[in-house]
């Protein structure tokens, strides 16, 4: 089997090395192989095969380490099943850690002894990215956003040239010359992300959140050096560049001197920024950070705006983001929103912090490498959509809105996807 | 590499089923891709939205902004949505010939 260099494991071992907490090791040492974890993953389900079972993804992991970093498995590897790091052990576990798990997290709320078993993907993860393993097309969106600020490589005149193009489409729509896309404001009271697919491509989410501020009368702005909310480099564990990343945007509400950081509506991103960011740049935050949904939310609890759910009639159900959900405990937000915004709505089964993923979370989106499997684990959500018999489906995440339209398309599901804003967009009363 | 079928001609595509080599790609093409998501005409808007990306890409290398379709097609956004109901990346830029954009698409 093919040899690694010396200089190449000694780069991947290092993730073993030098952990701010002993979480890492308790963690690898941890699994008791009682096997519960298996019926919550998705991969698994629409794979019934054992190596889908995210045990094995964890003792993927825990076999490289115990046989660089524990006595027996140094001396006596076959013995306590701890592997060499070659290219077959980089083989299965890119395959495995990068192509068949989307970090959805599942597994770990059903874990006996509660294992945070997709922070040990992340660190196989890492562990493969440090060698040079990374998927190509997950490293190519994050190269993009390194060299020019968005994952989609959109050049500041474009990105300007658009937010003028929706601010005259907001004018007609709110009959007012008055209303603002306000762009590089200092001293807002918000500072607004954006994923961004929504100004190269899907824009009327954009729409949906201006008309939303102006209804609620709100003091905001959003930044043209720095509005992606993404960080891919969560999901590639390469925390030199996600700092980059996070810093940026902690350095761009410094610089515009905003009080509140509203994140788009984007699971990664707001786990990313709002709930890991501290941790990776290592420092808090000297301003609020919020998701978009909870902005709206206190919108309609504060009267700042009205909506009129009659305009809604179409049966609606919520699916949610992994990590906004599960991760973020975001659940009653999305429900108090939608159900003031729309006469019927009706609940996945499972839902909130048990709801199933919709299999392009992890950064599967961007890695055509694992398309098929994408969409083959996919027959589950479209399977629980389908027993809502809704005709729309909401979704706080860019990311899952793009899953959901493949699902819509292959599975030929006839419904309608929408984000949050979208939905309180088409039933605000503007006076 | 994989590759789809389409009317007895087979193309080399990449995992998410955009054509390997961009340089092949000629109307005949663009037909059978859209033929393949389920659009079994393409009309006169459809080759507007397809004829911009197109020539966008060729000259400075990447898909246009919605805003640039919209722009240079006279259609309204929701239109585009519904002639490509997968959307303007895995859509039309993908009947275009284009390769995947980055991100969420």
């Amino acid at each position: 089997m093919g040899e690694l260099s010396k200089d190449k494991i000694k780069k991947g071992l290092e993730v073993f090395a030098n952990q701010k907490d002993s979480k890492l090791h308790a963690h690898l040492n941890a699994c008791v192989h009682c096997g519960l974890c298996a019926e919550s993953c998705i991969y698994y389900n629409a794979m019934p095969d054992e190596k889908f079972v995210p045990a094995k993804k964890v003792d993927l992991v825990a076999s490289v380490y115990r046989r660089y970093k524990t006595l027996t498995g140094k001396t006596i590897p076959g013995l306590v099943g701890a592997r060499k790091l070659d290219e077959a052990t980089v083989n299965e576990m890119v395959d495995l850690l990068y192509g068949a798990c989307t970090m959805c997290g599942r597994c770990n709320t059903h874990c006996s002894i509660g294992i945070d078993i997709s922070f040990v993907v992340r660190t196989g993860r890492k562990l493969l990215t440090n060698m040079g393993y990374a998927p190509d097309a997950l490293q190519s969106t994050i190269n993009s956003a390194l060299e020019t600020g968005n994952n989609m490589g959109i050049s500041e005149t474009d990105f300007i040239e658009t937010l003028e193009w929706l601010q005259e489409d907001l004018q007609m729509e709110v009959g007012n010359n008055a209303a603002k896309i306000p762009i590089n404001e200092t001293g807002k009271e918000v500072l607004y992300t954006l994923n961004p697919r929504e100004p190269k491509f899907f824009p009327l989410s954009i729409s949906a959140m201006a008309k939303i501020f102006y209804a609620a009368n709100e003091s905001w702005t959003i930044s043209t050096k720095m509005y992606d909310v993404t960080n891919y480099a969560y999901y590639t564990g390469n925390e030199v560049e996600s700092q980059i990343i996070v810093n940026r945007l902690f350095d761009e509400m410094q610089n515009l001197g905003a009080k509140k950081c509203v994140l788009a509506e984007c699971g990664h991103g707001s786990r990313a920024f709002r709930w890991e960011g501290p941790n990776v740049i290592g420092k808090s935050y000297p301003f609020e950070v919020l998701t978009s949904v909870e902005l709206i939310a206190g919108y309609i609890r504060d009267g700042r705006i009205k909506l009129d759910p009659e305009k809604i009639k179409d049966l609606v159900t919520i699916h949610d983001p992994c990590n906004l959900a599960r991760s973020g405990g975001i659940v009653e937000e999305q429900r108090y929103i939608i159900k003031n915004a729309v006469t019927n709505f009706t609940e996945m089964t499972p839902s909130g912090i048990e709801n199933l993923c919709c299999g392009g979370g992890g950064g599967q989106l961007a890695m055509s490498e694992y398309n098929e499997r994408r969409i083959k684990i996919a027959r589950i959500k479209a399977e629980q959509i389908q027993k809502t018999g809704a005709k729309i489906v909401a979704t706080p995440c860019h990311n899952c809105v793009d899953q959901l339209t493949q699902i819509n398309s292959t599975y030929k599901l006839g419904i309608q996807i929408k984000t949050i804003a979208e939905i309180v967009a088409d039933a605000l009363i503007i006076d | 590499m994989a590759t789809i079928q389409i009317e007895n001609r087979t193309f080399e595509v990449d995992g998410d089923g955009f054509l390997a080599s961009p340089n092949i790609w000629d109307k005949e093409v663009a037909r059978l891709f859209a033929k393949y998501d389920g659009i079994d005409e393409m009309n006169e808007k459809h080759w507007a939205i397809i004829n911009i990306i197109r020539s966008n890409y060729e000259e400075k290398g990447n898909a246009p902004m919605i805003r640039v379709i919209c722009k240079e097609t006279g259609l309204r956004l929701r239109e585009v949505y519904e002639l490509f109901p997968l959307g303007p990346a895995r859509g039309a830029c993908r009947v275009a010939g284009l390769p995947k954009p980055d991100g969420c698409v």
